[in-house]
C-alpha cells in the first residue's frame, strides 16, 4: 500500500515479481514501553501517559472489567495459537522529549522509516490530495496537511490530540457504534488503546483530499490497539484510507483495532483499507493476528457508508466491517478482496443491519485461496421489522488456486419484513485452465497470467478503491500470490 | 521455420489422436491443413502451442532450430508462435487493451525491443484496428467478454497483427464468420504475409483459402497427413469431399 | 425448570418399557442411546444448528411414547392415500396397523415390512438402522429415537431388484401429548431401484420423531418423497441419514404443510464416485408455525453432483428456516454442487432465516449457491388483477406458482408431481397468506 504509485507503474506487473514481503525491516529507535502484562495499573499507566481526562480513564477501566469477564471467541473458522495476554506489551512509543510541534521536530529515524515505506511525511514531498496520520506502534507520529484541512473546519489528528483538543466530540461519539463490551477484542481495545486517528468533517463540507492513516507495528512483543473515530456531519463527505505494515518477526503479534464511523443526515463516508500486515513465512511462522472490529452507523437519513478492503497480509484476519443502517434511505456497501496464501487464514465479511425504511446494502466479496490458505466469507444481512422496502444484494465469489487450500461461504440472511428483497449469490471454482493457457499463449508468464486473471476476478472491488490505492492493491495481489502456481 | 517429424500425441483418456505427422513449413510460406471433423486438426494446433492436456509420445517439432516441445506455452509465444484460438477465451474483469499491452511488451522484451509507452501503444493499436474494422469500444471491454462470435475471431487476428509472430497457427479461424467478416479476417491475414513469417491455417472448408491463397495444402485424416499438394488440392476437396480419405478417426 | 427435569419423563419411559425379546445388540445400543440423550439434553439455541429453532413447544409438555395408543379407520387413512401406490404400510401412533396396510406382490429379493416385524423375523436386516453414531453422535433426538423406537418401516432390496410400483408409508398421529418414535430403514443393493412416499398426518398435540437411515448402493436409484401435513398443534421432527455408493442416484422431495413446529434434517454423504443427489422441497407456513429444512451434503468422494433447491413461504406470523451446508472434502475433486434457497415472506410479522453454506477443501470444483427473500412480485400481481382476477385469488395463484416450480423439478413422474400439486392446492384452499 503506501506510496500511491503512478498508473504507468501499475501496468507493469513484472515490477513486483520476486519482491516478497518488502516491509519486513525493523527501525532501530529507542522506545518507551509499559511493562508486559495487563491489569488496571497498566490501563491507568496508558491513560496517564496520554494525559487523559478522568472520564476516559473510567471508560477504559469499565471496558477492562468487562473484558476480564469475557472469553475469547472461537466461533470463527480459524486455528489460532493460544494468545498469552499477560505476556504482551500494551504500550510502546518512540521516546521523545516533547511532542513535536512540526515535522521538523519529528525524529529523523521515524521520517526515514516512513520514506522507506513509501510515505513521505514531508508535505512538499507528499502527494497532493492525501493527508496522512502516521501511527508508529502505539502513537501517532505525524499528521500532514492539518492546517489546510483546518481552514475548512475539518479536524484530522491523532486520537490523543482529539481527546485533548476536542474532548466533547470524542466523548459524544466514542463507543457509540462499537460499545466497549461489544466483543472480546473490542473490549480489550477499549481498555488499552493507545492512539489512532480522529476525523470530523463539519456540515456540508466535502473533504478535498483523501484522509489517510498509515499504521506501522515496529516493536517486538507489542500489540497494536489503535482506535479510529470518524464523524461525518450532515451533508458532508470524506474518503479515508488506511494502510498497514509490520516487520518480519517469528512470533505472532496481536493487532486489535476498533474503527467507528458515524454518518449523520446526508453524509457519506468511504473507508478503504489495504491491509498488508506481515503474513508470516511460508511455513506459517510469525505474522500478525489481525482481530479488528469495524463498524459504521448511518445515523441520519440519506447517509452512506462504504467499506472497501483488500486483505492480503496477516497470519489471521478476523474482521467484519459492518453498517448499521438506521437512517431512512441510508446505504451500506462492502467491497472486499481477501487473499490467503501459504498458511494464512482469513475469516472476514460484513454485517448489514437494516433498521430504517428504504435502506439498501450491497456486498461484493472476492476470496482467493492459494497454498494451504483458508478463506471464509461470513456475512449477516438482517432486515428488521421496521425496515420497509429494504434491499440487499450480495455476491460472493471464491477462487481456488491449488488443491490444499479451502474456501468457505457462510452467509446468514435474517428477514423480518415482507417488503424486503434480499438476494445472495455465491460461486466457488478453481482458476480456469483455459484462461491461463490463453494468457500464456499470448506470451505472459504463468505468474503474470495468474496475477492478470486474479486482478480481473477482483475488478469489481478494486474499482471502488481510490486510484492511488487501486494501483498498489493490484501489485500487492500479485506479490501475495507468489509461489502459488508452477 | 517449422519441422514436424513423426509426431504422435494422445489425449488425457489415452486415445492416440496424432499418429505420425510429418510437415515442414519454410519461412514465408502459407500452409493449409484441411480435414474432416475428428481428424486431429485441433490437436495439432494444441500440441504446437503447448496447450495442457496432450501428451506427445513420439516424434519431434523443431522451430527455428529449437525443440519447440521443450518450451512452455508462454515461452513459445515469446519465441514468436501465435495461436488464433478456435474458441477464444473470455476473461472477465481484464481489460482488452491492458491485456494486449502486457502481452505485447512481454513479446517485445523477448525480441530485445523496448516496451511501448501508452502513446506509442495506442498509435499502433489504432493502425491495426482499421485493418480489421474493430471499434475502439471493443477494446475497453473485458477480454472477449460480450463479443459476438465474429468479433472474437477478428480480435484474434487483431492480436496477431499486434504481436507480429514468426509462426501463426490459425485454428478454424473461418468458422462461424459471415462473408463480410471472412473478408476482413482474410485481409488481416494477407497483410501479415511476408518472407519472414509462416502461417499454418487449419480449416474444415475451402472458403477461407479463396481469400488467403496457400502455398501448400495438406489433408489430415485419422491423425496423419494423407495427401499434400498445391492450392488446387483444396478445390479438388471441395468437389469430392473428404470421403476419399477414409473415415475420420 | 431445569433441563434435567425436562428429560426425566423420557428416561423414565425408557426404564418403564415392557420387557421385549430384543437381540442383545439392540438392547446395548438402546442403553447407550438413552445415556447419550441424557448427556446431550435438549439442543440449545447457542448451538449453531439450532439457533433458529424454537423448541419450547416440545419442552413445555412431555411426550412419552405412544405406541399403539389409538386406532384409526380406513376413512382416516383415505384422504392421505397416494393413488399410484402399489404397496401401503400404515402406522398409527408409532405402531404398525396391519388392518389398514396392503403389501402387494414383491419380487424376490425385496423386503418390505414394519420395523417391529422385521425385528421379529429378520433382525439382521434391521441392524444397519442403528449405528454407533446414535450413541455417540451430537443429535439428541436421534439418540432418543434409538432408545425408544418401537416401530417404523423397512425396505430392503437385494442387488438388481427393481420395484416398479411406488411404496407408500402413511403415519397417523392421534394420541395427545404422546410421541411416535419411528425408525425407518431403506437399503438398496447395487443396481436396485425404488420409489417411496412417506406421508405424515394426524390430529392433536402429539410429537412425531422419525429417523430414517437410507443406503443407496452402487448404481442404485431411490426416489424418496415426503408429505408432512401433521395436525396444526403437532410437532414433527425428522432426521434422514443418506449414504450414496458409486454412481448411485438419490432424489428426495419434502413437501411440508403442517405441524406447529417442524424440522426436516437430511444428512447425505457420497461414499463412491459419480453419484448424484437431488434434494428438493417446499415448505408452506401460516399462523404461528415454524418450519425448518436443515441439510448437510458431504462430498467425500470425487465426481459427484448435488442439486439442492428449497422454497419456503411464510405468512401471518410464521417463521421459515433453511440451513444448508455443502461440504467438499479434499479428495472430492470434480464436485459439481448447487444449492438454492428461495423464500416468500408474506406476513408483516413473519420471518425468514436462511443460511446456505459452502465449505470447500478441493480445488477442481464447480460450486454455487443462492438465496432470495422477498414478497410476491408486484408487477405480476398487478397484471393478474388488471385481467380481472380478484387480489386474493391472484395472490393464491402466485404462491402456488412459486411452490409448484420446485415440484416441477421432479422428473419423469407425472403422478407424483400431480399428487404433490393436489396437496399444495388443498393447503392453499385453506386460506392463502
Amino acid at each position: 500500500m503506501s506510496r500511491p504509485a503512478t498508473v504507468k507503474n501499475a501496468e507493469t506487473l513484472r515490477d513486483v515479481a520476486g519482491e516478497g514481503y518488502k516491509y519486513g525491516f525493523v527501525t532501530e529507535i529507542e522506545s518507551e514501553s509499559a511493562p508486559p502484562g495487563l491489569n488496571e495499573d497498566i490501563v491507568a499507566f496508558i491513560s496517564a501517559k496520554k494525559e487523559e481526562p478522568r472520564w476516559l480513564l473510567d471508560w477504559r477501566l469499565d471496558a477492562f472489567r468487562h473484558w476480564r469477564q469475557m472469553a475469547e471467541p472461537h466461533w470463527a473458522k480459524l486455528r489460532v495459537a493460544p494468545i498469552d495476554y499477560q505476556a504482551a506489551t500494551y504500550y510502546s512509543a518512540p521516546k521523545r522529549q516533547n511532542a513535536p510541534k512540526s515535522l521538523d521536530e519529528v525524529d529523523p529515524e521515524l521520517l526515514k522509516t516512513y520514506e522507506k515505506l513509501g510515505i513521505p511525511l514531508n508535505e512538499r514531498a507528499a502527494l497532493a490530495g492525501v493527508a496522512v496520520d502516521a501511527v508508529f506502534d502505539s502513537v501517532s507520529v505525524a499528521t500532514t496537511f492539518k492546517d489546510k484541512l483546518a481552514e475548512l473546519g475539518i479536524i484530522f489528528c491523532s486520537f490523543g490530540e482529539a481527546v485533548r483538543e476536542h474532548g466533547d466530540l470524542v466523548r459524544q461519539y466514542l463507543g457509540s457504534v462499537v460499545p466497549p463490551g461489544d466483543n472480546f477484542f473490542a473490549a480489550l481495545n477499549s481498555a488499552v488503546f493507545s492512539d489512532g486517528s480522529f476525523a470530523y468533517v463539519p456540515p456540508g463540507v466535502r473533504c478535498p483530499m483523501e484522509l489517510s492513516t498509515y499504521f506501522r507495528i515496529n516493536a517486538a512483543k507489542t500489540g497494536q490497539f489503535e482506535r479510529t473515530l470518524i464523524i461525518a456531519d450532515k451533508g458532508s463527505y470524506v474518503s479515508y484510507l488506511e494502510g498497514c505494515t509490520a516487520p518480519q518477526r517469528d512470533e505472532n503479534q496481536l493487532h486489535a483495532a476498533v474503527v467507528e464511523l458515524v454518518a449523520l443526515e446526508g453524509a457519506e463516508i468511504k473507508y478503504s483499507t489495504v491491509q498488508n500486515w506481515y503474513p508470516g513465512d511460508a511455513e506459517g511462522k510469525g505474522g500478525i493476528y489481525n482481530f479488528v472490529t469495524k463498524r459504521g452507523a448511518c445515523r441520519g437519513a440519506n447517509s452512506k457508508i462504504s467499506w472497501t478492503q483488500v486483505e492480503t497480509g496477516s497470519a489471521i484476519t478476523w474482521k467484519y466491517p459492518s453498517c448499521i443502517l438506521e437512517g431512512d434511505n441510508s446505504v451500506g456497501e462492502f467491497y472486499s478482496v481477501a487473499i490467503t496464501n501459504n498458511l494464512q487464514q482469513a475469516d472476514t465479511g460484513t454485517k448489514m443491519i437494516h433498521l430504517g425504511r428504504n435502506t439498501r446494502s450491497t456486498i461484493v466479496s472476492k476470496g482467493i485461496s492459494a497454498g494451504r490458505g483458508q478463506n471464509t466469507y461470513r456475512g449477516l444481512v438482517r432486515i428488521q421489522p421496521k425496515a420497509e422496502n429494504a434491499r440487499n444484494y450480495t455476491q460472493c465469489d471464491s477462487l481456488l488456486i491449488g488443491h490444499k487450500c479451502g474456501a468457505h461461504t457462510l452467509p446468514y440472511i435474517e428477514v423480518r419484513n415482507p417488503s424486503a428483497r434480499v438476494e445472495h449469490e455465491a460461486t466457488t471454482s478453481k482458476i480456469s485452465d483455459d484462461q491461463m493457457f490463453y494468457c500464456r499463449q499470448r506470451g505472459l508468464t504463468q505468474e503474470d497470467a495468474l496475477s492478470l486473471i486474479v486482478n480481473g476476478f477482483c475488478k469489481e472491488v478494486l474499482k471502488e478503491l481510490p486510484m492511488e490505492f487501486a494501483v498498489e492493491a493490484q501489485k500487492l495481489l500479485a506479490v501475495s500470490l507468489e509461489g502459488s502456481v508452477g | 521455420m517449422l519441422e514436424i517429424r513423426n509426431l504422435h500425441a494422445r489425449i488425457a483418456d489415452g486415445r492416440e489422436i496424432l499418429k505420425g505427422i510429418d510437415l515442414a513449413v519454410a519461412a514465408g510460406e502459407v500452409h493449409a491443413i484441411m480435414g474432416p471433423n475428428g481428424s486431429g486438426k485441433s490437436t495439432l494446433a494444441g500440441v504446437l502451442s503447448g496447450r495442457p492436456g496432450y501428451e506427445v509420445t513420439e516424434g519431434s517439432v523443431t522451430y527455428l532450430g529449437r525443440d519447440l516441445l521443450a518450451l512452455g506455452p508462454d515461452e513459445r509465444a515469446r519465441a514468436g508462435v501465435f495461436l488464433a484460438f478456435q474458441y477464444p477465451v473470455e476473461i472477465p474483469g481484464v481489460n482488452n487493451m491492458y491485456f494486449l499491452r502486457a502481452a505485447l511488451n512481454s513479446v517485445r522484451r523477448a525480441r530485445g525491443e523496448a516496451d511501448l509507452d501508452a502513446g506509442q501503444f495506442l498509435k499502433a493499436v489504432r493502425a491495426k484496428l482499421k485493418l480489421l474494422e474493430i471499434g475502439e469500444d471493443l477494446l475497453q471491454r473485458g477480454v472477449n467478454v460480450g463479443f459476438s462470435g465474429g468479433e472474437k475471431k477478428r480480435n484474434e487476428i487483431f492480436q496477431m497483427a499486434m504481436l507480429e509472430p514468426r509462426l501463426a497457427i490459425l485454428d478454424e479461424t473461418d468458422s462461424g464468420l459471415d462473408i463480410d467478416a471472412l473478408r476482413m479476417v482474410a485481409r488481416g491475414i494477407n497483410a501479415l504475409r511476408g518472407p519472414e513469417r509462416s502461417i499454418v491455417m487449419i480449416t474444415h472448408y475451402q472458403r477461407l483459402l479463396e481469400h488467403v491463397v496457400p502455398d501448400r495444402v495438406h489433408v489430415l485424416s485419422g491423425g496423419r497427413i494423407v495427401k499434400s499438394g498445391g492450392k488446387e488440392l483444396a478445390l479438388e476437396l471441395e468437389l469430392t469431399g473428404y470421403g476419399a480419405y477414409g473415415d475420420a478417426a | 425448570m431445569s433441563a434435567f427435569a425436562d428429560l426425566e419423563p423420557y428416561v423414565e419411559a425408557f426404564k418403564a418399557r415392557p420387557e421385549a425379546a430384543e437381540p442383545a445388540w439392540l438392547a446395548r445400543r438402546r442403553e447407550g442411546a438413552i445415556r447419550r440423550f441424557s448427556e446431550l439434553g435438549w439442543p440449545s439455541r447457542k448451538q449453531e444448528a439450532w439457533r433458529f429453532t424454537d423448541l419450547r413447544p416440545l419442552q413445555r409438555v412431555s411426550f412419552p411414547p405412544a405406541a399403539g395408543a389409538c386406532r384409526a379407520s380406513a376413512a382416516d387413512v383415505s384422504p392421505w392415500r397416494y393413488p399410484a401406490a402399489g404397496h401401503r404400510l400404515v402406522l398409527v401412533d408409532g405402531a404398525f396397523a396391519p388392518e389398514l396396510s396392503v403389501i402387494g406382490d414383491l419380487p424376490k429379493g425385496a423386503w418390505l415390512a414394519s420395523a417391529a416385524e422385521t425385528l421379529r423375523r429378520r433382525p439382521d436386516l434391521l441392524e444397519p438402522a442403528l449405528r454407533e453414531t446414535d450413541t455417540i453422535g451430537a443429535q439428541p433426538f436421534v439418540a432418543l429415537n434409538a432408545a425408544l423406537f418401537a416401530d417404523g418401516f423397512v425396505l430392503a432390496l437385494e442387488p438388481g431388484v427393481a420395484l416398479d410400483r411406488t411404496i407408500e408409508i402413511i403415519h397417523l398421529g392421534r394420541a395427545a401429548e404422546r410421541s411416535s418414535q419411528l425408525r425407518n430403514l431403506i437399503q438398496l443393493g447395487a443396481g436396485s431401484r425404488a420409489t417411496l412416499i412417506e406421508t405424515y398426518a394426524g390430529e392433536g398435540a402429539y410429537w412425531t420423531n422419525a429417523v430414517g437411515v437410507v443406503a443407496v448402493g452402487a448404481g442404485a436409484a431411490l426416489r424418496h418423497a415426503k408429505v408432512q401435513d401433521e395436525g396444526a398443534a403437532a410437532i414433527h421432527l425428522a432426521h434422514n441419514r443418506v449414504e450414496l455408493g458409486r454412481d448411485a442416484r438419490y432424489e428426495s422431495f419434502v413437501l411440508s404443510l403442517g405441524a406447529r413446529l417442524s424440522r426436516h434434517d437430511v444428512h447425505a454423504r457420497f461414499d463412491g464416485e459419480g453419484a448424484a443427489c437431488g434434494l428438493f422441497g417446499a415448505t408452506l407456513l401460516r399462523g404461528e408455525r415454524e418450519g425448518t429444512i436443515a441439510s448437510v451434503v458431504d462430498h467425500a468422494a470425487p465426481g459427484c453432483v448435488t442439486r439442492e433447491y428449497f422454497k419456503t413461504v411464510a405468512s401471518d406470523r410464521a417463521h421459515g428456516v433453511f440451513l444448508g451446508t455443502i461440504g467438499v472434502r479434499p479428495q472430492a475433486q470434480r464436485t459439481d454442487a448447487n444449492q438454492l434457497s428461495k423464500n416468500l415472506l408474506l406476513g408483516r410479522r413473519a420471518a425468514i432465516d436462511t443460511k446456505p453454506e459452502l465449505e470447500i477443501l478441493a480445488d477442481d470444483v464447480k460450486c454455487s449457491h443462492g438465496a432470495t427473500v422477498g414478497d410476491l412480485d408486484d408487477a405480476a400481481l398487478f397484471y393478474l388483477e388488471s385481467r380481472g382476477i380478484p387480489v386474493v385469488e391472484a395472490r393464491r395463484m402466485l404462491i402456488e406458482a412459486f411452490a409448484a416450480e420446485v415440484i416441477e423439478r421432479i422428473e419423469d413422474d407425472v403422478e407424483l408431481r400431480a399428487h404433490l400439486g393436489r396437496h399444495l392446492a388443498r393447503w392453499l384452499a385453506g386460506g392463502a397468506g
